[in-house]
């Protein structure tokens, strides 16, 4: 499948789960095909986020984010981000960073809610009427019912996988790629970028690493470099450069627009998109991770 | 070695250091931007590392909260990415790769922790979220992040404050995002929070600690060569009677030994002389 054709069975005003974590193993190319195709009140679930929440929002693509984190860690706050919430143009849903992941848990399990303890007093439950409290049946303690992700589609990008969607997620992996696995597994639409289509002899030589199935997988589109400008572990690093390159053009919505213009919206696809980068960049990122 | 030349940041690694016991599992983030991460990430482990070289050998360190006592030794630089290649390929004792995963958050593995936030208020409330009004703030912030948990289901957190100013230290913060004690352990004990809170507070000009019966922050030592008026000025709330509050002590020539040749002899963790 095409990335525009796998951008298209995502609708405006879906329930999106985006995968990675942070400013880690991010499905970049994805997000910028959805600016492409200019969607539009899309609300993004998740973990923790960063460019790609902040490119969606500066694009005008979101109507809200459900996650703990928004920021771009070391090159500082997301700004596209922070605008829009200040110039009340975008809802936040602020959920605490493990019960953002016992958000997917819960769709994982088939329950509505996930039940947890620890948020009285908190005013991410004052703020959020969609956390409910209730007496805990056995003890008639307070605890809090927390909303289960319940994303309509979850977007991951991986290393591999085959045309069927046997999605293989290397053995040497942190807690970003364990929490892809989670989210595919908390969503019936789950559509995977990755950075190659094996074929099935490298899938049955690894299959104790097919944490995601063919039957799970919606679709798979390979994307070189689908990641960039966030790592993929075991393949390249974050390009610190790039990302450094973006703080100013996400500080204000005409140099913003700027960058969407150079990076997103004029390269004819995913290839050109590398090219403006250029090879010296993308050598220059590889990770050797470990050669025993 | 002069006692002159002892920096603040060894003087609050030696004071957070005589905190914790052996045995007990400590939790850093990596905070980004030199004050937050001296303090949030730096100051804490250097702490955790004089006291296993001291009185709690079996004190483990949670770097980044996934990499169970790191070789630091094995770095040329404080790591500023948490998932990434840097750690992955770092010599650990035990790797979390997933949630849940070793640690057993949800029934008290972890005994202490370290956060920061921009505020922080008279009940140890903290707030990363945002400046006020909520729905369409003055200043937004970068969420929530594990300061829910932090201040709950760890067994006690030391709130690491790289700023001490008016702005920082307030009446009541704009959004709790980490839970201090309203209405003292009463009160958190009515919100169903019977287990954690923060410990202290510790700031560039003093140490607070709790009167946690009466739900109050309260100074502890105030730092050598800070004022008590300046103190006051500097904080948002009203601090008391501060005449009789002692000077932070001092580490010991074995502590600062320890420091300087042991755990940070390429200066990578605590930058010298900049206290």
């Amino acid at each position: 499948m095409t990335l525009e054709d796998a951008v298209r069975l995502v609708p405006d005003g879906a329930r999106i789960a985006l995968g990675g974590f942070a400013v880690y193993q991010k499905p970049m190319a994805f997000v910028r095909e959805l600016i492409r195709q200019r969607r539009r009140n899309l609300v993004v679930v998740g973990s923790a986020h960063s460019y790609d929440v902040d490119m969606l929002v500066g694009a005008g693509c979101l109507a809200s984010v459900e996650t703990s984190y928004v920021g771009l860690e070391k090159h500082g706050l997301a700004r596209n981000f922070r605008r829009a919430i200040e110039a009340g143009m975008l809802k936040v849903v602020d959920y605490p960073e493990m019960v953002s992941w016992d958000r997917f848990r819960a769709s994982q399990e088939g329950l509505e809610f996930w039940p947890v303890n620890f948020l009285g007093g908190n005013d991410v439950l004052a703020y959020n009427p969609a956390i409910r409290t209730f007496s805990n049946p056995v003890s008639g303690k307070p605890m809090q019912a927390v909303p289960a992700a319940n994303a309509n589609v979850a977007v991951i990008h991986a290393i591999a996988a085959d045309e069927r969607g046997n999605v293989v997620f290397p053995a040497r992996r942190l807690l970003p790629q364990n929490g892809d696995v989670l989210i595919a597994r908390s969503c019936d639409r789950v559509i995977v970028t990755v950075e190659k289509i094996v074929g099935t002899s490298f899938i049955r030589r690894h299959a104790r690493l097919v944490e995601v199935p063919s039957y799970r997988t919606t679709a798979v589109v390979e994307i070189p470099f689908g990641a960039h400008p966030t790592p993929a572990l075991g393949r390249y690093f974050a390009d610190d450069a790039h990302m450094e390159e973006y703080v100013n053009p996400s500080a204000t919505a005409e140099n913003f627009a700027a960058y969407s213009e150079r990076y997103v919206i004029r390269p004819a696809n995913h290839y050109a998109y590398l090219d403006l980068l250029g090879a010296e960049r993308l050598c220059g990122l590889q990770d050797l991770d470990s050669l025993l | 070695m002069t006692e002159a030349l002892i920096t603040l940041h060894e003087t609050l690694a030696a004071v957070l250091a005589h905190e914790f016991r052996d045995e007990e599992v400590g939790f850093t983030g990596l905070l980004t931007g030199q004050a937050a991460a001296t303090f949030g990430t730096a100051i804490p482990l250097v702490a955790m590392e004089l006291a296993r070289l001291t009185h709690a050998p079996n004190l483990t360190i949670l770097l980044g909260g996934c990499y169970h006592n790191p070789d630091l030794s094995d770095l040329d630089e404080l790591p500023d990415s948490e998932h990434s290649a840097m750690l992955r390929d770092l010599p650990v004792e035990s790797q979390m790769t997933n949630y849940p995963g070793q640690w057993v958050l949800k029934r008290g593995d972890i005994d202490f922790g370290f956060s920061s936030a921009v505020q922080v208020d008279k009940l140890g409330n903290i707030n990363s979220v945002c400046v006020w009004p909520y729905s369409s703030p003055k200043v937004r912030l970068v969420g929530p992040i594990l300061q829910p948990e932090h201040m709950t289901l760890f067994g006690r957190e030391y709130v690491m404050m790289p700023h001490h100013d008016r702005r920082n230290f307030v009446e009541k913060v704009d959004f709790v995002s980490g839970v201090g004690y309203p209405g003292g352990l009463a009160g958190r004990h009515q919100l169903g929070l019977d287990h954690g809170g923060p410990e202290l507070v510790v700031t560039p000009r003093c140490i607070f600690d709790f009167d946690k019966e009466r739900g109050r922050m309260k100074v502890r030592s105030i730092h050598e060569g800070v004022g008590r008026d300046a103190l006051q000025s500097a904080t948002g709330f009203d601090l008391g009677e501060l005449s009789e509050v002692p000077v932070t002590d001092r580490p010991t020539a074995e502590e600062l030994e320890l420091i300087r040749n042991k755990i940070d002899p390429k200066k990578m963790l605590l930058q010298p002389f900049d206290g």
